[in-house]
């Protein structure tokens, strides 16, 4: 599937990444390394590899299914992770702006939703979501 | 020999509609196919072509009989869905609305209602939900192209509050902790009248539905109610729903910490919150600031009550778990004393505890009220603490900066009238006006003034319908009596809340000459009822015809039974609050008869309780004689002065179980 940024431009993986199931995480990386997330992740185990980590993949069984967008938050907050958070599985182009919001920031569109859709979304003009945002400036803003 | 035909509702207006084999669908049931059984499956085949779902939606066969000569559905649900609602004989189902028919102008391109306490919005903030207006209109677009299933179209129109019900698409407008002004009223009056069939529906949230929207209009009447500042954002969907509160809030005498501002502060917060909007369940909070809870907060997912500590600064009492539904529950206590700047940032902790544990496999277990029963309250609290804790000290902080801000958004509207002493004396002639004075008014913080509520329980009505005339009375009376505000109850009546005491008799002549003067507030006729099945997709039973029946039943003595909350739901679902009724009455469906389901002993307010199933279902026939039994039974033993919740709480059940089941 297409893999794009938060401009909704296509992008490459980074040359030579190995993406490992959580449970097969090596415990010593050698290479651009990602990691794929189930949304039951348990990231206090996944804490200590984090800084080895030049991408962590969070599956969306389904759009519906938002506990994608609390693990997301957590690693930028909680454990300060600074590399790619990258969503796969089944979400909307009308999720995308909350995706970003929430430090997700790239994206394995699904098959239903190509690139164009997600470009769409972001054309379209858009307020700031959340409305007490505007007034809590920067505070809401993921860390 | 069973009969079936194939039926489903029309994606582009929800109109119910009937496969009529090679003519496609028809709007009546009598121009169905019939199929015998061993045809049905190659029917439904030829009804559901792969592109079936750009047409008609929630296609499926159901069971007929031949009734002289039509057809006619055998399940109850489907009799409504063929007829139209059981209760609105005026209404039959089916396209009632020409939407190339041109429109008037909007109330708001010429209204000089003073808005009074409402918060002031803005142009960024009007502009924020014409921008929402549009996006919805885009998802239908896509929708209607195929880009979007039905799959994921339906909770992105619920989170716009967009259901599909028996006979059209139902649109839910918030009205944010219940505060309307006259304009915004006059805007709902305007959709009530062109968009939908001239009336709509007051909930016990605090909302207002509408039942006869045709998908394709609600992008436009949610651009005219945007010009109004009103929104149907977050009244459905698996997310931070409506905040509710006190309808006396900002005017109660009782008052302690005005809960409007938190709870704007709360909507601001929660809407399009950028990680919470994909919960596992729905999730309502509401916040109380007075010394008697009219908010019922401890049956919510977050129950929120303002008070003052020692130093006269406000801070919060936070619960958690609480809810009504399947499986009712009181809240649990996480917190005392919580400072205003941690406000948001302990909702937060709450919310991301559930977000991630919350379950996802069982509709019916995906409450918070649930996660916190499984894994123990204990528990649950020090997850939602350690969450807390490790949050960075600056996220979300809701700083006296913030708060003011908001808070001069909520001009205090000017109070400056005393009590000349008109309404005592008008009350020494009038028993009527003095009746209605006794049961519809409420102490106000300004001693000249009284907040007064409009009841929208006239007996043998529907709870909670207004009509478009009535709505548009009802602001030119805000206009005139108090400062052009309006408040909706959880009860489903209105309220005006700053009505000068020298006023009132005036304002009693108005609401009589309109037919809205029923002097009923809290007692017997006074019901809450959900729509139930003659609007509802997801209702087992009937839920007005019964209340109906019950109000017509006991007005004669309602004013000498006095205090008593009578609730209805129709479903186990439970948005008739009948848990926490003093009576409650569950409508379930018992082998294609519905029957009610009788608890006692429920409270909303500080003493909440869940109320105790007494025995078997009773048939709907008889749910009034049922009730007119037990308030003989009640009449016979209370004490003077003694509510009939305190006399359960006195007795317990067996008097009153023995006088039910003594009628049949």
């Amino acid at each position: 599937m297409p893999l794009i940024d938060r401009k909704a431009a296509e992008i490459a993986d980074p040359q030579g990444l190995t993406l490992y199931p959580a449970a097969d995480l090596p415990a010593s990386l050698s290479g651009p390394s990602g990691v794929i997330l189930s949304p039951d992740a348990d990231l206090a185990l996944l804490a200590p590899h984090l800084p080895a980590l030049a991408v962590v993949t969070i599956t969306f069984p389904k759009f519906r299914d938002g506990r994608g967008f609390t693990i997301a938050r957590s690693l930028r907050q909680h454990y300060g992770y600074a590399g790619d958070i990258r969503a796969t599985g089944h979400f909307l182009p009308e999720q995308f702006g909350f995706l970003i919001a929430c430090g997700f920031t790239s994206f394995e569109t699904p098959a239903t939703h190509g690139p164009a859709q997600f470009a769409a979304a972001l054309a379209a003009p858009h307020q700031p979501g959340q409305l007490l945002r505007r007034t809590l400036g920067r505070a809401l803003e993921p860390v | 020999m069973a009969l079936q035909v194939i039926t489903g509702n029309r994606l582009a207006d929800g109109v119910s509609v009937w496969f009529a084999g090679a003519e496609g669908w028809a709007e009546h049931v009598e121009q169905a196919c019939a199929y015998a059984a061993p045809e049905i499956e190659a029917a439904l085949a030829q009804a559901m072509p792969p592109d079936a779902e750009l047409q008609v939606v929630e296609i499926r066969a159901v069971e007929v009989v031949r009734e002289n000569g039509t057809l006619m559905p055998v399940a109850h649900r489907e009799q409504i869905r063929a007829r139209g609602p059981s209760v609105r004989a005026d209404l039959p189902a089916g396209v009632w609305r020409d939407p190339a028919a041109p429109l008037p102008p909007l109330p708001t391109a010429h209204s000089s209602s003073p808005f009074a306490g409402i918060y002031r919005y803005d142009e960024y903030d009007r502009d924020f939900l014409r921008q929402r207006a549009r996006e919805f209109g885009a998802m239908v677009e896509r929708r209607r192209k195929g880009e979007l299933s039905e799959e994921e179209f339906k909770p992105l129109r619920l989170m716009n509050g967009v259901y599909l019900q028996l006979h059209a698409y139902m649109l839910r407008i918030a009205i944010p902790y219940g505060v309307l002004s006259a304009t915004q009223l006059r805007q709902l009056a305007y959709v009530a009248r062109h968009y939908d069939r001239g009336y709509g529906h007051f909930t016990t949230r605090q909302n207002i539905q509408f039942n006869w929207l045709r998908l394709e209009d609600v992008p436009a009447a949610l651009a005219a109610l945007a010009e109004a500042n009103i929104h149907g954002i977050q009244t459905s969907g698996n997310c931070i729903r409506n905040t509710t509160t006190d309808e006396f809030a900002g005017a109660a005498a009782d008052e302690i910490v005005d809960p409007r501002l938190y709870a704007e502060i709360i909507r601001q917060w929660s809407t399009d919150h950028p990680e919470f909007t994909y919960l596992p369940r729905k999730f309502k909070i509401a916040i109380v600031g007075a010394g008697h809870d009219r908010a019922a907060v401890r049956v919510h997912d977050i129950g929120i009550e303002a008070y003052r500590n020692a130093e006269g600064a406000p801070v919060f009492r936070i619960f958690a778990g609480g809810g009504l539904g399947r499986t009712p529950y009181v809240a649990v206590k996480l917190r005392e004393d919580l400072p205003v700047p941690e406000l948001l940032r302990y909702c937060e902790a709450i919310l991301r505890v559930y977000n991630a544990l919350g379950r996802r496999d069982n509709i019916y277990k995906a409450r918070i009220k649930i996660l916190i029963r499984e894994m123990k309250p204990e528990a649950f609290i020090k997850l939602v603490e350690d969450e807390y804790a490790a949050l960075p000290a600056d996220y979300c902080l809701l700083t006296d900066e913030l708060v003011q801000a908001v808070a001069a958004r909520f001009p205090a509207p000017d109070l400056p009238r005393q009590d000349g002493g008109v309404l005592k004396a008008a009350m020494l002639d009038d028993r009527a006006l003095a009746r209605w004075v006794k049961q519809n008014t409420h102490p106000h913080k300004a001693p000249g003034y009284v907040s007064a509520v409009i009841s929208l329980k006239p007996v043998g009505g529907i709870a909670g319908d207004a009509s478009a005339d009535e709505m548009d009375i009802v602001a030119d009376l805000a206009d005139k009596y108090s400062l052009g505000e309006i408040r909706v109850s959880h009860v489903q009546n209105l309220v005006l809340p700053h009505v000068a005491k020298d006023d009132v008799p005036a304002l009693f002549k108005d609401l009589v000459a309109a037919g809205l003067a029923e002097d009923n507030i809290g007692l017997v006729t006074d019901i809450i009822a959900c729509p139930g099945m003659d609007y509802c997709a997801l209702a087992t039973a009937r839920s007005i015809p019964v209340a109906q029946r019950i109000a017509e039943r006991l007005a004669p003595r309602q004013h000498e039974i006095g205090t008593l909350h009578v609730n209805i739901s129709g479903c186990i679902n439970a948005c008739g609050h009948h848990h926490v009724g003093h009576i409650g009455l569950l409508g379930v469906d018992k082998n294609g008869e519905e029957v009610y389901q009788i608890t006692l002993g429920g409270a909303a307010d500080e003493k909440a309780a869940i109320g105790k199933i007494i025995g078997p279902a009773v048939p709907t026939a008889h749910v009034p004689d049922a009730i007119a039994a037990l308030m003989d039974a009640y009449l016979a033993v209370r004490a003077p002065g003694e509510r009939f919740i305190d006399t359960y709480r006195r007795l317990g059940a067996a008097p009153f179980k023995d006088a039910i089941y003594a009628t049949h």
